[in-house]
């Protein structure tokens, strides 16, 4: 039986859920429809309340 | 982003889709369409010499269409993985006609015209929904113009703007000034290569182009005979030169003025809180314009910002203080008010006809440059996701769950997170992305623990 785990869509939230499941001792397939992951975060400049870097 | 690509623990499929999810909850096959990029994921190292070379410009939605990038790409420069793709739709060979500069450029050897599509099943035991969202699109709200006026953007142009690697290289340039700039350099470029033509005539009869024509329009030329032979062609040439010339000095002489955006306006609830479109509030588009003004005033000291709401939403840990310190200290007011319409001044500044409820007048006001802070709504193609993975919508697109369970989607075995869930900001995102990859951990232990026994 498996115990891998598909996370769909590569922004914040899968990058988020994907780490953490990697790092919990699951195999992680991360499935995103565009070239690259990122999602709409990595198109942010900033990020607030601390005006961190996005990227 | 960097780390999702080194873990051994994860298999990353950029550039593919969900097609299929067949089974039940710890026993899922998911097929997988890993969509053709033309470049082999293993050869290519991302060096990006094939876009230098490509001679197709395609616009960049990466900046939201202010800028071009080619028809090879990477997403953007510190993508993951680096792995450029070709985009069919631009492609000159995909489209049957002759080129293939970039396959004879790239030093790997990974471009490969003859990629297709390929199919996989994967047998997965837990799914996290993590699809995310779209932004509202403001050209259905008529009122405020967003697709007749330029100098009306939306909060995620703005932020492109704003980035160091943007467009603009971070400076708030405004996209009417910057169509008048891409106009004069087309221009220049004409008018060198008629200035060139016209330096011909000019060598061989000793005579400026502009003294010859006064002289033919009026008359006066003195017979000559190897002027006689060429006048008329070359009349017709300073003609030529002329009609991309006086309108490059008009253009010039209006280019002198330009300056960045110095008064900003951001309009809230664009597309939110809205009955004719999304009643909900979409959490983070008040911390955002605060965030984006701040950060502008951080580029120049002299820009002065109005964030038109009904009221502002800093909720969350520390947004509050984030809020007045953009007021003390960052040239921000807040003005309680609902903006009715957006028109145009002569000189391209937008204008805005709002009710200062405070003073209980209709006001008029010109700015620079106006940000509509737009709606996070469902993503597009949320109902094909759906009905792929078996699972429902709530009543406006998001996926649904449960208040008692508020991860669980109707469907075993399947977790959603982030935007996909409904409309949260960033922290939140990534504290309910840690929350579904516990629930997704719980379901496969647990299967793989009945399975056991």
């Amino acid at each position: 039986m498996t115990k891998d785990i598909l996370v769909l869509g590569g922004g914040i939230a899968g990058i988020q859920s994907s780490l953490d499941l990697a790092e919990m001792g699951f195999k992680v397939h991360l499935v995103e429809s565009l070239p690259s992951i990122g999602g709409k975060m990595a198109q942010l400049d900033k990020t607030f309340p601390t005006n961190d870097c996005a990227i | 982003m960097l780390d999702v690509g080194r873990h051994p623990n994860i298999k990353l499929l950029a550039y593919s889709e969900l097609e299929r999810l067949e089974g039940d909850a710890g026993n899922f096959t998911a097929t997988i369409r890993r969509k053709a990029r033309y470049v082999d994921e293993d050869k290519c190292t991302g060096c990006g010499a094939c876009a230098q070379v490509c001679p197709t410009p395609v616009l960049d939605l990466y900046n939201e269409g202010h800028a071009e990038r080619k028809a090879i790409y990477s997403w953007f420069a510190q993508g993951i993985p680096s792995t450029h793709a070709i985009d069919p739709d631009h492609c000159r060979v995909l489209n049957g006609k002759k080129c293939g500069i970039c396959q004879k450029k790239c030093e790997a050897g990974a471009i490969d015209f003859d990629q297709t599509d390929v199919i996989i099943d994967l047998p997965v035991a837990a799914v996290v929904v993590a699809t995310g969202y779209d932004v509202f699109d403001p050209s259905r709200m008529p009122e405020y113009r967003y697709n007749q006026l330029d100098n009306v953007i939306t909060a995620m142009e703005f932020e492109r703007f704003l980035s160091a690697s943007g467009p603009t290289a971070g400076h708030i340039y405004r996209p009417s000034d910057r169509k008048v700039t891409a106009t004069i350099a087309e221009l220049e470029k004409k008018v060198k290569k008629s200035q060139k033509a016209l330096d011909r005539f000019e060598k061989t009869h000793g005579k400026k182009s502009d003294e010859f024509y006064a002289a033919y329009t009026d008359g006066s030329l003195k017979p000559g005979e190897d002027l006689e032979k060429d006048q008329d062609k070359w009349a017709k040439r300073v003609e030529a030169h002329l009609e991309n010339a006086n309108p490059l000095a008009v253009l010039k002489e209006k280019a002198k003025g330009f300056t960045t955006a110095k008064k900003i306006a951001f309009i809230q609830c664009v597309g939110s809180r809205d009955l004719r479109f999304y009643p909900f509030c979409s959490g983070y588009c008040c911390m955002h314009s605060i965030k984006e003004a701040i950060i502008a005033h951080e580029h120049d000291n002299d820009t002065h910002t109005v964030i038109f709401g009904m009221d502002i939403r800093a909720v969350g840990k520390g947004f509050e203080e984030y809020k007045i310190r953009g007021g003390n200290n960052s040239n921000i007011s807040y003005k309680r008010s609902r903006v009715a319409e957006i028109t145009r001044n002569p000189d391209e500044c937008p204008v805005l006809i709002y009710e200062d409820t405070r003073e209980q007048k209709i006001q008029r006001q010109a700015f620079d440059l106006v940000v509509l802070a737009t709606a996070c709504g469902p993503v597009k193609g949320a109902q094909k996701i759906a009905d792929t993975l078996g699972i429902d919508l709530d009543r406006f697109g998001f996926f649904k769950t449960d208040p008692s369970n508020p991860l669980d989607t109707s469907r075993d075995g399947i977790y959603v997170c982030g935007c996909a869930h409904s409309p949260m900001d960033i922290p939140e995102s990534v504290a309910q992305a840690s929350s579904a990859a516990a629930r997704a951990a719980q379901t496969v232990i647990k299967k793989n623990d009945q399975k056991a026994s």
